[in-house]
C-alpha cells in the first residue's frame, strides 16, 4: 500500500511539473494573435475569455488535443509507424508558418528536457531519431504526447494539462501587453475550466483522421502579426 | 562542450547600451581575420535590431550571409528566453550548429533588460555584459549580475563620460573591486575605439587562439 501511495504521488508531481508554466518550452513568447487583435480591437478582460473558448472549441481542442491523444496512444502501443503519421497530421493542419515552426521548436526542447529525467525512454528516442532522420516533425502537441506517456501522466490528465497550459500562456501574454490585471487573470482561468473539460472528453478520444481547426478570422489575424514590425510576441 | 558545439557568446546590457553597435563593430574585425560568425538577436519589442544588422552586415556589406541574422521575438520577457526559459534560442542555436557547421562563432545578443540580466550556461559559454557611462560612474559599484558575473565588462561611449560627468577611473576602480579583477574594456562602439580589446578576449578566450575553420580546412 505504502508503494501504491507513492506511485500516485509521483505520478501528482509530474502532472504538477508538465502545468508548470515554468517549465521550459518556450510558450511564453506567444500570443496566439492577443497582440494583433489588440491592435485591431481595444479588448477587456470578456474578450479574452470569449477568445480562449474560441480557441478552445475551434484550435486546440479539435487539433492540438487530437493529435496528443493519438500521439499518446501510439507511444503506449510503442506503434513509431502511427506515430510519425499523427505528427505529419498535426503539423501539416497548422497553416500559419510562424506559429508552426514555433510549435516545432517548442516540442523538440520538450522532448530533450524530458529524456533527461523520464525513466520511459524507448519512444522518446524513437521518436527523436525520426525527427533526426526527418521522417517527423516534433510538433509541439505529439511531443507532448510522447513526452506525458513516458511519464506515466493518465491521458486525459495530459489533455487537461496541454488546455490549461494554453489558457495561462493567453492570459500571460493579456498581462503582458496591459489588457488584464493579475485577479482577473485568475478569475478567467477558474471560470473557463468547464470550456477545458469539456474540450479534452471532446477530442481526446479522437482518431486522427478527424482532426480539424477552424478559426479563419484568427488564421487571418495571426498572418497579420507575422508582419508587423513592432511585437514583443511570436505569432 | 559536444565537438559539434559552436562556441556562443551571450551579449546582455541595459536598453541603449550599445549591444548591438558591439556586435557591428566585432562581426567586420573577426570576418577580417577569417572568423565566420552567426548571429541571434533577441528583441523585446520588434525585430529591427535584426534587420538592422543583416542589412548592414550582410545585405549591404556581404560580410556574412542574410540567413546567418535571426530575429527571435521574448514576449515582453528578455530575462526569461536566455535564463529561465532558453528554448527557443536553444532551439535556433542548434539549428544554426546543424546547417552552417563551418561557423566559428554564435553572437546571441539579449534584449535590453535590466542590471540583473545573465545568460544560461546552456545556451552561452561566455558573457559580455555592457553598459555605458550615461548612467553616471556610479554605475559598477551598484552592482547587479550581469557586472557581477559577465566574462567581460564592456563599458561603451566613453567619448561623452565628461559631458555626463562620469570618471572613467572610478569605473575602472569600482568594476575591479565588484568583479574579482575579471577584465573590464572601455570603448567607444560608435568610432570603434577600445574594439580590439573586446576581439582579443574572444579570440583568446572563447575561440582559444583557434585559427578560422576556413583556413584550416584549406
Amino acid at each position: 500500500m505504502i508503494f501504491m501511495d507513492t506511485e500516485i504521488i509521483d505520478k501528482d508531481v509530474s502532472i504538477l511539473q508538465m502545468a508548470d508554466s515554468f517549465f521550459p518550452t518556450g510558450l511564453y513568447a506567444t500570443s496566439n494573435g492577443l497582440e494583433a487583435l489588440l491592435q485591431v480591437k481595444k479588448l477587456k478582460s470578456n474578450d479574452i475569455s470569449q477568445f480562449i473558448t474560441i480557441y478552445l472549441k475551434q484550435v486546440v481542442g479539435p487539433c492540438d488535443c487530437t493529435a496528443l491523444g493519438n500521439a499518446y496512444e501510439s507511444c503506449k502501443k510503442r506503434d513509431l509507424a502511427s506515430l510519425i503519421k499523427t505528427d505529419e497530421s498535426a503539423y501539416y493542419i497548422r497553416l500559419i508558418e510562424e506559429p508552426r515552426s514555433a510549435s516545432v521548436r517548442s516540442g523538440n526542447q520538450l522532448l530533450k528536457c524530458v529524456s533527461t529525467f523520464s525513466r520511459h525512454k524507448k519512444m522518446l528516442k524513437d521518436y527523436q531519431n525520426a525527427i533526426v532522420t526527418g521522417k517527423a516533425t516534433g510538433v509541439y502537441p505529439v511531443s507532448f504526447g510522447v513526452a506525458t506517456c513516458s511519464l506515466d501522466i493518465p491521458k486525459n490528465k495530459a489533455g487537461l494539462i496541454l488546455l490549461y497550459g494554453f489558457t495561462v500562456s493567453v492570459i500571460g501574454a493579456a498581462l503582458r501587453l496591459g489588457i488584464l490585471q493579475h485577479f482577473e487573470g485568475q478569475k478567467i482561468i477558474h471560470e473557463i475550466r468547464p470550456a477545458i473539460l469539456e474540450s479534452v472528453l471532446r477530442n481526446i478520444d479522437r482518431p486522427i483522421s478527424s482532426i480539424w481547426q477552424f478559426a479563419p478570422g484568427l488564421d487571418i489575424l495571426q498572418m497579420k502579426h507575422e508582419m508587423m514590425s513592432s511585437k514583443m510576441f511570436i505569432t | 562542450m559536444p565537438s559539434n558545439r559552436i562556441p556562443r557568446i551571450g551579449i546582455g546590457g541595459p536598453v541603449g547600451s550599445g549591444k548591438t553597435m558591439l556586435i557591428e563593430q566585432i562581426v567586420p574585425i573577426l570576418s577580417a581575420k577569417g572568423y565566420k560568425a552567426g548571429i541571434i538577436s533577441n528583441d523585446v519589442v520588434s525585430k529591427e535590431d535584426a534587420e538592422r544588422m543583416r542589412r548592414n552586415l550582410a545585405t549591404e556589406r556581404g560580410l556574412m550571409a542574410e540567413d546567418l541574422v535571426i530575429g527571435v521575438a521574448t514576449g515582453g520577457c528578455p530575462h526569461t528566453a536566455v535564463r529561465e526559459d532558453p528554448s527557443i534560442n536553444l532551439s535556433v542555436v542548434e539549428e544554426l550548429e546543424s546547417k552552417h557547421k563551418y561557423l566559428d562563432l554564435i553572437l546571441i545578443e539579449s534584449g535590453g533588460d535590466n542590471i540583473t540580466t545573465t545568460f544560461s550556461p546552456a545556451l552561452a559559454d561566455y558573457f559580455i555584459y555592457i553598459i555605458d557611462v550615461t548612467g553616471g560612474d556610479k554605475y559598477p559599484r551598484k552592482r547587479g549580475l550581469g557586472i557581477e558575473s559577465c566574462d567581460l565588462l564592456v563599458i561603451n561611449k566613453i567619448d561623452i563620460a565628461p559631458y555626463v560627468g562620469a570618471d572613467l577611473k572610478i569605473m575602472d576602480r569600482d568594476a575591479k573591486i565588484v568583479r574579482d579583477s575579471k577584465p573590464t574594456v572601455f570603448v567607444n562602439s560608435k568610432t570603434g575605439q577600445g574594439v580590439d580589446a573586446v576581439i582579443s578576449h574572444i579570440i583568446a578566450d572563447v575561440l582559444f587562439a583557434a585559427p578560422p575553420k576556413a583556413l584550416v580546412k584549406s
